[in-house]
């Protein structure tokens, strides 16, 4: 056995969990080097010792009160989650659709939970925290949820939400991404292009902007593109505005909207 | 505590919607965690503030429990995100490891020996606490959590060798601190 096989081996000669065959090997290897058995001597005397600290924190029993605020909290989790349910009577519940009730009672009932979870002694600083993460993954549940939806007013109002979330949010960008190529409404893609200017500091907008102009049949949201790519100073997408001004099936305005681009990014 | 089947059961039934069983686990399992997270942070309030993290997160994300994970894996790689979250969150704040934490009753009758080995383990408690987070969450679980390296490999996602490696650079990490502070105490 060589001193790198050895060290290969040391966390099981720790732990005693070497086979009969290894440990004479390791022993055979000790006994003809000196440097490797200096090494696992003091290896075993700082493992041992960690095992004579181990009686010395083993009586750190927590506090009563953490089992009561446990129980406290599940019981809040539980009540909060019963009256986040949506009641499927109420399918349309005054104009604002049984999203946006439901929504909201389950941000209302994830706040109170998670307020009540993190009580304690950094109670404010650590409610509020949670709480922020809270309305941040509520928002993109809504959002993503809204999107997925079969009615193009429904998903208008995913591209609205959109606007709430953070900006670092990958699903929520893959997501209007997503509906700016393969979304069959016009206006839903439209307004995903003005929501994705949220998000145009992140790179993987940048790059996917020319890709989505390849796949845009509509003048309308090819304008928006053009205009939205000159803004972000994309020159990725110059060799797709070159490509859409000599397409002989372009919209007339757009290729003149193409060949402007092209002057704005040289 | 020994992994049993009864906690992915339980925790099956905690994702199927019985939510009132995560206070067997909690029974089972949390001085486990909080003991995790006292070796970890050495401050006892801020590891119980952790596992209370642990248990909501458990409840919150019980959806990605899959069946035939082990429990306790899962656990400690929530209890791991929890930590990593925690001092990120607490970044600027009082350095951790501030808190003493209770000496145990000695029944040796040399004084000068008790002496000797007390302060050995408070620079053993140094080198611990001046040991990167990784090689100290790598230590505390298999030294004081006593799980095995197999386990270990489960809830660090990499495999059974690179754990033994990690094991072997933290033990030696620690064992040089640990010395080095020796040698400035004697001289």
């Amino acid at each position: 056995m060589t001193c790198d096989q050895v060290k290969e081996h040391i966390a099981d000669y720790l732990a005693g969990a070497l086979s009969q065959t290894e440990a004479e090997e390791l022993d055979e290897h000790f006994a003809r080097c000196a440097a490797c058995k200096q090494e696992i001597a003091a290896l075993s005397e700082t493992w041992e010792m960690l095992g004579l600290l181990e009686p010395e924190q083993f009586n750190a029993q927590p506090s009563a009160q953490m089992r009561e605020r446990f129980y406290q909290s599940l019981e809040a989790y539980r009540q909060g989650l019963e009256s986040a349910a949506p009641a499927p009577a109420r399918r349309r519940f005054f104009d604002w659709g049984w999203h946006g009730w439901a929504w909201s009672a389950a941000l209302l009932a994830v706040g109170i939970s998670a307020g009540l979870w993190l009580g304690g002694r950094e109670r404010g600083r650590a409610d509020l925290a949670t709480l922020q993460d809270e309305v941040h993954q509520m928002r993109q549940l809504v959002t993503l949820s809204l999107l997925e939806q079969q009615s193009a007013s429904e998903r208008l109002r995913g591209v609205d939400y959109a606007y709430r979330v953070d900006q670092s949010d990958t699903q929520v960008l893959a997501a209007l991404l997503h509906a700016v190529n393969h979304d069959p409404s016009v206006n839903v893609r439209l307004a995903a292009v003005d929501a994705l200017r949220k998000f145009a500091g992140s790179p993987s907008v940048k790059g996917k902007l020319d890709q989505s102009l390849n796949k845009q049949e509509s003048p309308l949201v090819q304008l928006a593109l053009i205009d939205f790519i000159v803004d972000e100073r994309d020159k990725n997408a110059v060799p797709s505005l070159a490509a859409l001004q000599r397409s002989p099936t372009a919209d007339k305005n757009v290729k003149e909207k193409a060949l402007w681009g092209l002057s704005q990014l040289q | 505590m020994p992994e049993t089947r009864a906690d992915n059961v339980l925790m099956q039934k905690v994702r199927d919607g019985d939510l009132a069983k995560m206070a067997v686990l909690f029974e089972r399992h949390h001085r486990a965690l909080f003991r995790y997270f006292l070796r970890l942070t050495g401050n006892r309030e801020f590891s119980e503030d952790l596992v209370q993290d642990v248990y909501f997160r458990m409840l919150k994300y019980r959806h990605t429990y899959r069946d035939g994970n082990p429990f306790t894996s899962w656990m400690y790689q929530v209890a791991r995100n929890a930590h990593l979250d925690g001092v990120q969150k607490r970044k600027g704040d009082a350095p951790l490891f501030e808190e003493r934490l209770e000496e145990p009753a000695s029944a040796e009758p040399d004084p000068s020996e008790i002496l000797r080995r007390r302060q050995d383990l408070g620079l053993l408690r140094r080198a611990l606490a001046a040991l990167p987070v990784e090689k100290r969450e790598v230590l505390v679980l298999s030294r004081f959590q006593n799980l095995k390296y197999e386990r270990i490999a489960d809830i660090l996602a990499c495999d059974v060798g690179t754990v033994k490696v990690r094991v072997y650079r933290a033990i030696k990490a620690l064992s040089q601190i640990f010395f080095e502070l020796a040698g400035e105490k004697a001289s």
